[in-house]
């Protein structure tokens, strides 16, 4: 999809990014074995990946949606998606809390073998829940956006954005 | 925040319930679709691509998409169980009542129209940004048509007449009113042009399989409206192709991008696809009066050919471009299907040419009904099923399940095997004009679909479960 503009533009690549490392954490975490993938090469450099994508993006990126884009969203007329949204975030924020202690423990090296297959378990569903909400954003938010926001508002909202 | 006036919020739905996501009460008219509205107050124009805006307030009670997919995954069964009883006749079937005819529609009618009936009563108004007008005609349709089927299906497979033509009436009524409900919804659609096309193609062939459907059973009773032989050239290539193929076509358009999270295919060239496939059925329909029939019908290949080529790459591109590449097991049968839609074109020329192979017209009508139809809508089913009820069993809870944690268990890995198997199996008992091959592709196929009868309940039974943990929760707080 290409946008005209900046904010649509700024969700949708940092969705592409996301998108991409969440690929690349599904086919290796579904390829590992369920137990004894302790000291693979591969998932402890996806670990840290993972790790640094919770840490410096989810938050900033879902607190950004719900301060400025949802509410715009719902007075658009569109409050059951605004609404379906935020509990999406609400759900993947609980796995990511449950799944960064295991990705930082994994990508220091000190993560057990129960703590592997609980990380597996938790990368894969939040990989799910987040491609499954990229979706439903790609549908139905930045669409949106493109129609709602006007020059200043844009410019306003992506100066926001870069300074959080 | 803004000069605009809110629109009162819509009461919640109960958390994870098995009711409509809008809460309404079922009593109360039906919402209309939300004004898009800026910030201002000034109406503004929808995106190309927005289609999932106001998606959840248009969400059919999980009660009325479910019911028709589950009788589609029995029937589905029982479809199986019918083509074991006809498997003696069926390597060289070329029509007649009997347990075979049974079979193909039961597939036709039962799995393949009953499933598009469902989805479209629940794609359509989120694809053309309409409000879903009513809730009772569409649970009046299937309560209709589920036993019209079923008593047209017996009545061909024993045979008995007076069932099959009560079976062909129920069907022909659920049908007109489905056709009603899809008009209306079509008369008021915006954007989407290439889906609203096909759907429209659609609509028309349904209303000429109808008529075809209607003469050919009532022939049987001593009924004449259309002479038998155009009432059979024109039905199999209007339901198979027309009905159900451009309704799946049409759909595709947007499955597939949302799926692999894509740009909205180029509407030009699937506008054109679409013109060709109109002047394929144009010329089969002459040719089913006995105009020109050999160059006209042979005339409707090519052309469907070149609608199916435009269809096949615009959705290949769709995949490549994706954002979403791996789209798992699912689309591996729908790749199938598309490679046996090219495939029963090649048959149809084969048929249309009489190429001197007995089983021509069988081996046509398997990769047309069980090899394309049937594998492209098994693969969409098992991605929009858990889908969908992960949507109806989300709202409101701290953490709802995924679609793969609904879905999860060897239920459809045992399907795609045994449904790949039987369609091989079976190709080759045509092939070789060999019964017991067929009763073998018939029992693998039986299996394969009892696996998805399976895993169709469990993801019912965990949408359920969702819901009342939900519900306690909610009760709780």
């Amino acid at each position: 999809m290409s946008y005209q503009r900046q904010v649509s533009r700024t969700l949708d690549d940092e969705h592409r990014v996301n998108l991409e490392l969440l690929g690349r954490i599904e086919q290796a975490f579904a390829r590992a074995p369920r137990s004894g993938t302790t000291g693979h090469a591969e998932l402890i450099q996806l670990a840290g990946a993972l790790a640094r994508h919770i840490e410096q993006d989810v938050g900033r990126h879902f607190d950004f949606e719900e301060q400025e884009l949802f509410p715009r969203m719902s007075d658009a007329g569109d409050g059951d998606m605004a609404s379906l949204l935020i509990e999406e975030h609400g759900a993947i924020r609980a796995v990511a809390s449950e799944v960064l202690p295991l990705a930082q423990a994994a990508a220091g090296g000190t993560l057990d073998g129960a703590g592997w297959t609980s990380l597996r378990r938790g990368a894969l569903e939040m990989v799910e829940r987040q491609v499954a909400h990229i979706q439903k954003e790609t549908m139905a938010l930045l669409p949106l956006l493109e129609d709602l926001l006007d020059d200043d508002a844009d410019r306003e909202l992506s100066f926001a954005y870069a300074a959080a | 925040m803004t000069g605009a006036a809110r629109e009162p919020v819509p009461e919640k739905a109960k958390a994870a319930s098995f009711a409509p996501l809008d809460a309404g009460d079922a009593s109360e008219a039906p919402r209309p679709a939300k004004a898009v509205q800026d910030p201002r107050g000034r109406k503004v124009k929808t995106t190309p691509g927005a289609f999932l805006g106001g998606a959840v307030g248009r969400l059919l009670p999980a009660s009325i998409p479910f019911r028709y997919f589950g009788a589609a995954a029995v029937f589905h069964v029982a479809a199986w169980v019918a083509l074991f009883a006809g498997a003696d006749g069926a390597p060289r079937y070329r029509g007649g009542l009997g347990w075979t005819l049974a079979s193909l529609h039961l597939v036709t009618l039962g799995v393949l129209t009953m499933t598009a009936i469902g989805a479209s009563l629940q794609l359509l108004p989120v694809a053309t940004r309409q409000a879903v007008r009513t809730r009772h005609a569409p649970t009046l349709v299937f309560w209709l048509y589920a036993p019209g089927v079923a008593a047209a299906a017996v009545g061909m497979g024993l045979p008995s007449v007076p069932l099959l033509a009560t079976g062909a009436l129920l069907i022909a009524v659920a049908l007109a009113i489905y056709a009603v409900l899809l008009a209306r919804n079509l008369f008021g659609a915006r954007g989407m042009p290439a889906v609203i096309a096909h759907v429209w193609v659609a609509w028309i062939a349904l209303a000429i399989v109808l008529v075809a459907a209607l003469s050919l059973a009532f022939a049987y009773a001593g009924g004449t409206a259309l002479p038998r032989a155009v009432a059979l050239a024109l039905h199999v290539p209007f339901a198979a192709y027309g009905f159900m193929g451009m309704l799946a076509l049409g759909l595709s358009y947007i499955l597939v991008p949302m799926f692999a999270l894509s740009q909205p295919p180029d509407e030009r060239t699937a506008l054109v696809s679409c013109a060709l496939a109109c002047s394929a059925f144009a010329a089969v329909a002459a040719a089913a009066f006995g105009i020109a029939v050999v160059p006209l019908r042979v005339a409707a290949i090519g052309a469907g050919g070149v609608a199916v080529a435009l269809h096949l790459r615009l959705m290949l591109a769709s995949l490549a471009k994706g954002m979403r590449r791996d789209l798992g097991p699912s689309f591996r049968l729908v790749r199938l299907g598309w490679a046996m839609l090219a495939a029963s074109l090649a048959a149809a020329l084969g048929v249309a040419l009489d190429v001197p192979f007995g089983g021509m017209a069988t081996l046509f009508g398997l990769l047309l009904i069980a090899g394309w139809l049937l594998t492209f809508l098994l693969g969409i089913l098992q991605r929009i099923v858990p889908f969908l009820a992960s949507m109806h069993a989300s709202r409101g809870k701290h953490r709802p399940p995924t679609p793969s944690s609904l879905a999860a268990g060897s239920a459809l890995s045992v399907h795609a095997v045994c449904h790949v198997s039987a369609l091989a199996v079976l190709a080759a008992a045509i092939v070789l004009d060999n019964a017991w091959l067929a009763r073998i592709g018939t029992l693998i196929g039986l299996v394969g679909s009892v696996a998805f009868l399976a895993f169709f309940v469990q993801v019912v039974r965990r949408m359920l479960g969702a819901g009342a943990e939900g519900r306690t929760r909610a009760a709780s707080v």
